[in-house]
């Protein structure tokens, strides 16, 4: 579009590479984003170029803070909006493999998922309070009886407790469960401390995510 | 699930899940437990409207939107590589659901026609040229065509790479980058001329 009838009032941005001694918008926020690294002299030395250039860092400065006002603006996520979105999910989508509990035979087959199992492993963080149990994996094919299997566990601890007694107390919950629910031949449970919260009830310093 | 009043929940302790980060969350949920699946919910609903009510623009959608984008991360969750990546993964799947919605209902509104209203209450913090720099930056995006402002959110709302927005709206990413460049070209030359 050209704008030949009216000199263009001098305050106006123009933003054409014409205007930007040939250069355009797309390079200068390639330029921007790369940190204006390598030094490119023909835009340093336009002055049309670093004009536009700080339009756009005033743009991204101010971006954040749009994000910032929008999410103020949203209303709190009450529980009638949780339970929607809850009513709307299909629970039984988490089975996973089917782990044997006894040998095959013609007629019978007893299995259990992977899935109750996982939740067993979930629930030993009961008897460890304040342990939370995230994402659980078994290596090993789980479902041919008798195969090595490796237990690997996430999990979050409290602040404050001492990380080695948690996790001992918890490997040997989660082997007992095991033990006693199934008859997967466990080799190693490894545990991984991805998280330490703040001990419920010490509220002062909120935890930054 | 503990009984919580729908708006008490500063008088009450955070459960140890409602404290732990994303990856323990979102593993857990992976893993089928529903409970951390809600606290997911609560902790993302705000973000996801808001980025979704920018994408659509002053629809009335955005709690479909975003219903919909939690039915679907429920479903996707166990193929989550990084749950730490949660918040990332959760914005690409309800901006995909948002573009969704929208070629569904083409042709759209006029947008001139939707009064979208000023963020309510920022923090008391902000300071008023910010104040009023957000609202000319929300006012100058409701004046771009329908293509930039989307492409505009998806990258700088919704942490989009150039290849997943060409991807998302099913353009190349020539497009993707000459549609950036206008957005950012006609709001800075709006924002300089309220400047």
């Amino acid at each position: 579009m050209t704008a030949e009838d009216e000199t263009p009032a001098p305050h106006r941005f123009e933003l054409e590479p014409e205007d930007l001694d040939g250069h355009t918008i797309e390079e200068l926020t390639d330029y921007l984003e790369a940190g204006r690294t390598p030094s490119d002299p023909s835009i340093d030395r336009s002055p049309a170029c670093r004009l536009a250039l700080d339009a756009l860092e005033r743009l991204g400065r101010l971006t954040p803070d749009l994000i910032a006002a929008d999410l103020a603006a949203e209303p709190e996520t009450d529980e009638s909006w949780v339970r929607r979105v809850l009513g709307g999910i299909v629970l039984e989508a988490r089975a996973g493999r089917r782990i044997p509990l006894a040998p095959p035979r013609p007629n019978a087959d007893l299995v259990i998922t992977e899935g109750a199992v996982r939740g067993l492993v979930r629930g030993a963080e009961n008897v460890v309070p304040g342990v939370l149990v995230g994402r659980c994996r078994f290596e090993g094919d789980v479902s041919v009886l008798g195969t090595p299997v490796r237990v690997l566990v996430d999990v979050s601890v409290p602040y404050g407790q001492a990380i080695p007694n948690l996790i001992a107390r918890l490997r040997a919950e989660i082997a007992d469960r095991l033990a006693a629910h199934t008859q997967l031949d466990i080799t190693a449970i490894d545990i991984t401390v991805r998280d330490v919260r703040p001990l419920p009830g010490t509220e002062g310093d909120p935890v930054d995510r | 699930m503990r009984e919580q009043s729908a708006r008490g929940r500063d008088e009450q302790l955070p459960s140890p899940l409602e404290q732990a980060d994303d990856g323990i969350v979102a593993g857990r949920a992976a893993d089928g437990d529903v409970a951390a699946f809600s606290v997911i919910v609560r902790r993302y609903t705000p973000m996801m409207r808001a980025s979704t009510r920018r994408i659509l623009n002053g629809s009335a959608e955005v709690d479909d939107v975003v219903q919909e984008a939690f039915v679907t991360a429920w479903q996707r969750l166990p193929e989550l590589e990084d749950p730490r990546k949660l918040r990332s993964w959760l914005m690409r799947i309800v901006g995909r659901k948002a573009l969704d919605r929208l070629r569904a209902s083409r042709p759209q509104v006029s947008t001139a026609d939707i009064d979208h209203p000023a963020p309510a209450h920022a923090a008391p913090s902000r300071v008023a040229e910010t104040r009023a720099g957000v609202d000319a930056l929300d006012a100058a995006l409701q004046r771009l065509t329908d293509a930039e402002r989307e492409c505009w959110v998806l990258r700088e709302v919704g942490g989009y790479s150039y290849d997943e927005i060409g991807e998302a709206m099913d353009v190349p990413v020539t497009t993707v980058r000459g549609l950036l460049a206008r957005a950012r070209k006609h709001i800075i030359v709006r924002m300089e001329e309220w400047r």
